[in-house]
């Protein structure tokens, strides 16, 4: 046919170009383009309040977060929310797998169910919780703990209640997403290795750690990759429900570089607090990822 | 326990975690048709005279949001047809073809999926302040692209790998053409996984919000802004912002709902071959 090899590889490689390249250089320009913006504007001195301040600053925003209560105290929040949710999402999820799975009949209906957080926006969640669920006396859970004789509490109101409600409302929208990975993993296991386990006297709580366990380890892995990083931009939620308060009482790394740019529009301290979000993200998802690969081998 | 006994149990716990699930969800459900009298009644009312007032009112009132249920569609529909144009030859290449560094260019791909979104929102902000581009159409779609595009490519790629060299191979041999090959033979054996990536894409940018409330305005307002400000302004009026949000979400609800059997693949793309593609 007259081709040689070479002249195909090119042929392929010239192909490939064309529908490769528009998608790539567009993500150049609409997201590195930009993070390179925001790491120049994060040294910059640059307060859209008062424009005639604005100069360079060179490290200073950064040598600022030191000694910035605020930074320190978002900065745990972030560390806290990030590592309770995702914790209790792996556990609830897990253990709500394991147990419909033993369900012969009616596993769709709760698949369904599970479906439902999830396709929700956050920010409509964040509205349920705020008015049908937390509000005070009429709110779902006050209902039930009036009906219960255990009083009535003001659930986004209190410092360290507003806390427990926004990881409650982060775990009760992303649950569903472990229990629905984690089930379907569970399904694709191999039924004989639980047959020769049980012929070999292991009880429930052996064959669980020893070949459940080991079996969906990659599958649970997965899962903290995603809702870590989910959990570390989280936004909507909180925002439509404390607004990252009372005080400071909820606000999350993420939340204080937003309120910082665009309430108090000192942009370029705020771009220096997504610059240490975007650090910490990148550093997290490459420590976890190389864990898994690690123990995929 | 006997294993009727286990079987009622095991019901009754699945069946109470689930609830809690599908419960506000429905409790939202049942007050969008409530008076806002009978949304604070004590005890709770779980039978009432049903109303289509709250509806009326937030579609048709003072404060309808169909104007942000036309903003959110249009930016939503925009930002999946761009997706969809540039993200199915790219995904085709990522998965099937040989060029340089093309291991590199998927893992870049999927890292600028993993930004956090205010790092992205700020720098935007001033550059569309300064090309005069905030509260349009064009600026919140571009911006939805930084997160829409890459997740559909990884997730057509998931689908392109699935179909089998062979056809493809026997098209070339014919000189059909590369083109050809992929209009004729290779996109009609993934038209599944380009039909659940629209829904996916969608979904997600109609879902969004930060972009949102911070480069859109007051003509380009999406639906979930419209939500978010519905309350700062009708605090107590559970009853419309329950309607509002059942209008708001119904199209992604019913596209969740469609695309159930699907979610699971749409929920994990990109973290199942990203730590190591082969």
């Amino acid at each position: 046919m007259g081709l040689n090899k070479s002249n195909v590889e090119d042929q392929e490689r010239r192909f490939a170009l064309i529908l490769f390249l528009p998608s790539f250089l567009l993500l150049l320009l609409i997201t590195t383009a930009p993070l390179v913006f925001l790491a120049w504007n994060s040294l910059q001195k640059l307060d859209l309040g008062m424009p005639w301040i604005s100069g360079f600053a060179g490290f200073g925003n950064y040598v600022k977060m030191g000694e910035d209560p605020r930074f320190w105290n978002s900065l745990g929040l972030t560390f806290l929310y990030t590592s309770s949710t995702v914790v209790l999402q792996i556990l609830i999820g897990l253990s709500l797998a394991l147990l419909v799975l033993q369900i012969p009949r009616g596993q769709a209906i709760m698949r369904i169910a599970a479906i439902l957080p999830i396709v929700l926006a956050p920010v409509v969640v964040g509205l349920f919780w705020r008015t049908l669920v937390l509000a005070p006396d009429f709110g779902l859970v006050d209902l039930v703990t009036r009906a219960l004789g255990l009083g009535n509490y003001n659930w986004l109101g209190d410092p360290q209640l507003a806390l427990i409600s926004v990881i409650a409302i982060h775990t009760w929208q992303w649950t569903p997403f472990a229990f629905l990975v984690l089930l379907a993993t569970l399904a694709t296991l191999p039924p004989d290795v639980f047959e020769a386990a049980r012929l070999d006297r292991a009880n429930a709580w052996q064959r669980f750690w020893h070949i459940t366990l080991p079996l969906i380890r990659p599958a649970i892995v997965m899962v903290i990759i995603l809702r870590t990083m989910t959990a570390l931009s989280a936004f909507a939620a909180i925002f439509a429900a404390t607004g990252g308060g009372p005080g400071t009482s909820t606000e999350i790394l993420n939340l204080y570089a937003y309120r910082t740019s665009f309430t108090e529009l000192n942009i370029g301290y705020g771009s220096a607090l997504a610059i240490v979000l975007l650090a910490i993200t990148m550093l997290v998802s490459w420590t976890l990822f190389r864990h898994r690969r690690k123990g995929s081998t | 326990m006997n294993r009727f006994g286990r079987q009622v149990t095991l019901y009754a716990v699945s069946g109470l975690l689930v609830s809690v699930w599908a419960f506000p969800v429905l409790w939202a459900f049942l007050t969008s048709f409530k008076t806002e009298r009978d949304v604070l009644a004590y005890p709770p009312m779980f039978f009432f005279t049903p109303t289509l007032s709250n509806y009326k009112e937030v579609l048709f009132g003072t404060s309808s949001i169909l104007p942000n249920l036309w903003s959110s569609l249009v930016v939503t529909c925009s930002a999946t047809f761009f997706t969809l144009c540039l993200a199915i030859p790219a995904a085709y290449a990522l998965a099937r073809l040989r060029y340089p560094f093309r291991r590199a260019s998927g893992f870049y791909i999927l890292a600028t999926q993993m930004l956090p979104p205010v790092g992205l929102v700020i720098p935007y902000y001033l550059t569309l302040q300064r090309f005069g581009w905030l509260d349009t159409y064009s600026g919140l779609v571009i911006i939805y692209l930084t997160f829409s595009l890459p997740f559909a490519i990884w997730l057509l790629v998931s689908y392109f790998e699935d179909i089998p060299y062979e056809m493809e191979e026997a098209a070339l041999l014919d000189r059909a053409g590369r083109w050809r090959a992929l209009w004729f033979i290779v996109l009609p054996q993934v038209g599944g996984g380009i039909a659940v990536t629209t829904v996916f894409v969608f979904l997600n940018a109609w879902n969004e919000f930060m972009f949102a409330v911070v480069l859109g305005g007051n003509r380009v307002r999406p639906v979930t802004v419209a939500m978010f400000n519905f309350i700062s302004v009708e605090q107590t009026q559970w009853a419309k912002v329950a309607a509002g949000s059942m209008v708001a979400m119904a199209p992604v609800i019913l596209l969740g709902l469609l695309a159930q059997r699907h979610i699971v693949k749409g929920l994990t793309v990109g973290a199942v071959k990203g730590g190591g593609r082969r």
